[in-house]
């Protein structure tokens, strides 16, 4: 029984080691595009433009100093963190506590309201965009923080709702009933008990949430103009902005400036988002 | 407290009664409060909406008021049906969406099998593994652009060492779909590499082992199973990629804008060019409200399928 064990061992090293060196290659081509776009947004003109592409070159930090200045760059970043802040964190109180409700109180009913929240994750964003619009000018409302906020509220709770019902299903009933028996409310269980051990379930909901928030186009584009425009609004003006010829300098500063803060908040947090992300998908 | 109920039920029947009454309904609106703020925000900004795309649907539509003006019926249906331009964006997201997805699914699995390896840096793979993942979408299709810009782009530069191209990514219709599969491909498959690994890492190990001592080779392993004892997992996937890839927006729009022509023009982004450039409102809510019902349908479809997939293994 051991012999052809040993006896296929090197081919097994070897395999191994195979399947190594392709993953670091899988990973080096997915890693690829976000090095060349920070590397390119410190290039001058003359070295973007170059047939072969350059590695080396001297850095400048010119079109960041051009593009933050005229792009509006800081008012969008503090428009975008508002966004993302504020939709994040009402859709996790919002959307926890429905998700709690979903999971482990008996309601009437409450079984078709989460089959009609589970579809509206499948409600095209573009179906909602045209009456938003429309509303949010028949009141005045374009072009304000909170349209955004409640705006994204809209694929946020149901996100949120979902991951944290599936999250609550996995928590032993007895934790609250016990909490009840000895005289706690439902409140009472809930926020004493409930919540402190969900808090990294919590924390990488959360999070994604906000990347979400972070990211959206459509409704910041339909909804804002100036005051509360957010920074994927800059990026598509500039991307789309096809008079000047590709403007690379511009739109690599932007999105470095765009995608290095989450970049670096995701790594930090890594261990509970990947988790969180895996347990919502698996067990949902 | 429960020896003072009791005896003041003793005393006075009809006041316990109420006073239960009053304690149910209570409890009643605790537990319902739970799920009435989401409920709220939903309904006013989703099924509001949501109703609204269908009033305008069948109204005729006022720029002057910017409001639903007069009740037309079927109109603006007939319309879009009768617009072959509706049709070629639908056929168009059709075709993404048929290519992307199962790629997607394979390539992420496939990878995760390979960053599943067991060595030292496995937990730094899977770690990077999140990077392209919160890459917004719109930058990954500017900075795609980029890389396969027929004159500098450096995928070209690439293609031509090894003697194949320049290929002109975007100026064909052909290779500018691609060239969108391979972003959303780039962006997305990260998120299926992460929750395969997951899956993959729970799978039983005992039951390997007595396939290995059955004398079970690689292959028939991976199909009699592992395979089915992901397939809950894949379906899982499948489903959540399917509710990301309807919203196909902002990498088109950074990337190609639709075009070579009409070429890449997916749905979203014909919808919202007809409301907001061409201000036709009540046609792109008829498009809307079509668009809804086909979604609806079949994320319905694929729930229930994905649920019977997995009773089936």
């Amino acid at each position: 029984m051991s012999a052809p064990v040993s006896s296929s061992a090197p081919a097994g090293a070897f395999g191994h080691r195979l399947r190594i060196a392709a993953a670091i290659i899988v990973s080096l081509f997915f890693l690829f595009p976000i090095y060349w776009m920070v590397l390119t947004s410190f290039k001058q003109q003359v070295d973007i433009f170059t047939n072969p592409p350059t590695f080396f070159f001297t850095p400048t930090l010119a079109t960041y100093k051009e593009y933050i200045a005229r792009a509006d760059i800081v008012r969008r970043l503090i428009n975008t963190v508002i966004v993302a802040t504020g939709s994040g964190l009402l859709s996790i109180v919002v959307g926890t506590m429905a998700g709690y409700a979903l999971a482990r109180i008996r309601l009437r009913g409450a079984g078709t309201i989460g089959l009609l929240i589970l579809l509206s994750r499948g409600v095209p964003p573009i179906a909602l965009a045209v009456p938003m619009f429309l509303v949010a000018r028949k009141f005045g409302l374009t072009d304000k923080h909170i349209t955004l906020i409640l705006a994204y509220s809209t694929f946020l709770i149901p996100y949120v709702m979902w991951l944290m019902r599936s999250f609550f299903l996995s928590l032993p009933k007895e934790l609250e009933e016990s909490a009840m028996i000895d005289g706690c409310s439902r409140y009472g269980a809930f926020f004493k008990i409930i919540l402190p051990i969900s808090l990294p379930g919590l924390l990488s909901t959360l999070i994604f949430s906000m990347i979400l928030a972070w990211e959206e186009l459509l409704f910041a584009l339909v909804l804002t103009n100036r005051n509360a425009s957010t920074i994927p609004v800059a990026i598509a003006g500039i991307a789309g902005d096809t008079v000047n010829g590709a403007n690379w300098g511009a739109l690599t500063a932007v999105g470095t400036i765009t995608v290095v803060p989450v970049v670096i908040f995701a790594l930090l947090v890594q261990k509970w988002l990947i988790k969180g992300l895996a347990d919502g998908a698996t067990k949902g | 407290m429960t020896t003072e109920t009791v005896s003041r039920r003793d005393a006075a029947g009809g006041g316990a009664a109420r006073h239960a009454r009053r304690h149910a309904l209570a409890d009643l609106l605790t537990r319902w409060s739970f799920l009435m703020p989401s409920m709220l925000v939903l309904v006013v900004m989703l099924a509001y909406p949501i109703f609204y795309t269908i009033e305008i649907s069948f109204s005729s539509f006022d720029l002057a008021s910017f409001s639903a003006d007069q009740w037309v019926g079927w109109e603006n249906y007939r319309e879009v049906i009768g617009d072959y331009r509706f049709w070629e964006s639908l056929k168009v997201t059709l075709i993404y969406l048929v290519i992307a997805l199962p790629l997607q699914v394979v390539l992420g699995f496939g990878i995760a099998y390979l960053i599943n390896a067991e060595w030292w840096g496995r937990g730094i793979l899977r770690a990077l593994f999140i990077i392209p993942m919160v890459v917004a979408p719109v930058v990954a299709g500017g900075m795609w652009r980029m890389i396969l810009d027929p004159l500098w782009g450096i995928a070209n530069y690439w293609l031509g060492l090894v003697g194949l191209g320049p290929l002109d990514w975007f100026g064909d219709a052909r290779l500018a779909m691609a060239s969108v599969i391979i972003i959303d491909t780039w962006r997305w498959t990260p998120f299926i590499v992460l929750i395969a690994t997951a899956a993959l890492l729970a799978l039983p190990k005992d039951v390997f082992e007595a396939a290995k001592i059955d004398g079970a080779g690689w292959w028939s392993t991976l199909w009699s199973v592992a395979v089915p004892l992901l397939v809950p997992v894949i379906a899982a996937t499948f489903v959540i990629r399917w509710l990301g890839a309807v919203k196909m927006f902002d990498i088109v729009l950074a990337a190609t804008y639709g075009g070579p022509g009409k070429a890449t023009n997916v749905i979203n982004l014909f919808i919202y060019e007809e409301a907001f450039r061409s201000l036709r409102f009540a046609e792109s809510a008829a498009m809307a409200v079509i668009v809804l019902i086909l979604t609806m349908v079949l994320t319905g479809i694929f729930l229930r399928g994905s649920r019977k997939l997995e009773e089936l293994f």
